[in-house]
């Protein structure tokens, strides 16, 4: 799991080409054009982002391939603007096209681990919180996104816009789908707990740590006392 | 750290005695219970942590006023809140729109004091995930309302969440929380740039993991 920054690796550029290909082949004869452009903006930010980051912020394998599965599931989607996605869910004995669901499960699942990486390299997250913020990013997400969703289908069009937010006549749909988001990030968050705890040896060690109080002093009126004092 | 302090005491006994009087006469005595579980398991729980993790004064009247606020809507059962919203220009009660947004103003400064001294979240860090955690705690939230709702009755679910017929409805409430939030840690980095004065090397050396 552990890489060095700024070393040259093979695997991640070949991921890279790979979604590529990927992405052309769903992207030439899509069932919208308008609203595939629309799922890929987010897409081209993510993956410049990573590609940028490649050396400050490097990934593990595991972290690299669970994104790229993530983002192939996301342009499957994205080729069939999501409620068209060719699955008999009939069949299955569901009413409604679940494809959307299953993305937003999987954004959790696959994305959490990744996730923890970067706070562990940027912020230096340690112990219990370096599992407990992957889900809670994973959830504040999914807010943000629904937040997003609303804003943008108001501004658009108050009346299409909920036939676009793909809420399917569904009350509950936002809530269903913060849902599935933080249930795969619970489920990926366990995994990961469950590995370390077998395998990393300062796993106990860690996590005690992590929950100790370093600072015994209150903040707020105490912090304001000692900055003036600091000041003087 | 003095050893004794009056204010947490005086606190307790003032959220004490406002979750008797909002019990006193309340109009929905089970949603009463219900809405009260929040206080009988939170404010235990400070007082067991209390002297291990002392909050500062701040924090402590914050969640004071956060609790209270939260008892006046379990009085009234959220709904009934009387206050004239129709003379305001409102068609609905929005008292439980202000109770999400005072989560997000008043409680993400105790959340940024338990992050700071105990996950170390130093700098930018100390800002950004009291914010982040304020939007999960209310996306819990809604969950938890979907899931009661769901198990109850399909159908009084939907009244019973208070959606009052808005499909956007937890959209909003969870908008309006993280705006609350966003304020404070506004105020609260602001605070720290003005008056602290390892504001800028801490905020430097909480990305430079990244470098």
């Amino acid at each position: 799991m552990r890489v060095a920054a700024g070393e040259r690796r093979a695997y991640p550029l070949t991921l890279l080409v790979a979604f590529l290909v990927v992405a052309v082949a769903l992207g030439v004869r899509p069932v919208s054009r308008i609203d595939w452009v629309l799922e890929n903006i987010l897409v081209v930010l993510f993956v410049g982002f990573l590609v940028l980051s490649r050396r400050r912020l490097p990934l593990s394998d595991l972290s690299y391939s669970l994104i790229f599965v993530y983002l192939v599931l996301h342009e499957i989607g994205a080729h069939y603007t999501y409620s068209l996605v060719p699955i008999d869910w009939q069949t299955l004995g569901f009413a409604r096209n679940h494809y959307d669901r299953v993305v937003h499960f999987s954004f959790g699942l696959l994305l959490a681990l990744p996730f923890r990486e970067w706070f562990r390299t940027v912020a230096r997250t340690r112990g219990f919180w370096s599992y407990y913020l992957p889900l809670d990013v994973v959830l504040a997400s999914s807010v943000a996104y629904e937040i997003i969703e609303w804003i943008v289908a108001q501004l658009v069009d108050p009346a299409a816009g909920i036939a676009w937010l793909g809420a399917q006549g569904d009350d509950f749909d936002a809530v269903k789908d913060m849902a599935s988001g933080g249930l795969g990030a619970l489920l990926a968050m366990t995994a990961a707990l469950l590995v370390h705890w077998r395998r990393e040896p300062g796993f106990g060690a860690e996590l005690h740590e992590s929950l100790r109080v370093p600072l015994t002093d209150p903040m707020g009126e105490v912090d304001r006392r000692k900055w003036k004092e600091g000041a003087r | 750290m003095t050893p004794s302090r009056r204010y947490p005491k005086v606190a307790l006994g003032l959220i004490f005695v406002a979750w008797i009087v909002s019990g006193i006469g309340a109009i929905q005595p089970f949603d009463w219970f219900l809405e009260s579980i929040l206080v009988m398991l939170f404010v235990p729980l400070l007082v067991l942590t209390y002297r291990r993790f002392p909050l500062s004064d701040l924090s402590y009247t914050l969640i004071l006023i956060f609790l209270c606020l939260h008892l006046v809507g379990a009085h009234w059962a959220y709904g009934a809140v009387p206050i004239p919203w129709e003379q305001w220009g409102f068609e609905r009660n929005h008292y439980d729109r202000v109770v999400h947004f005072s989560f997000g103003l008043l409680m993400s400064y105790p959340i940024r004091e338990a992050f700071y001294r105990i996950a170390r979240a130093r700098g930018f860090w100390g800002f950004f995930l009291p914010l982040d955690v304020t939007l999960s705690f209310s996306a819990v939230y809604e969950i938890i309302e979907w899931l009661v709702a769901a198990i109850v009755s399909p159908e009084a679910g939907a009244a019973f969440v208070g959606a009052q017929g808005d499909l956007f409805d937890p959209i909003k409430d969870m908008a309006l929380a993280g705006t609350g939030a966003i304020l404070t840690m506004g105020i609260a980095a602001w605070m720290n740039w003005r008056h602290n004065p390892r504001f800028r090397a801490e905020l430097e050396e909480s990305v430079a993991g990244a470098r």
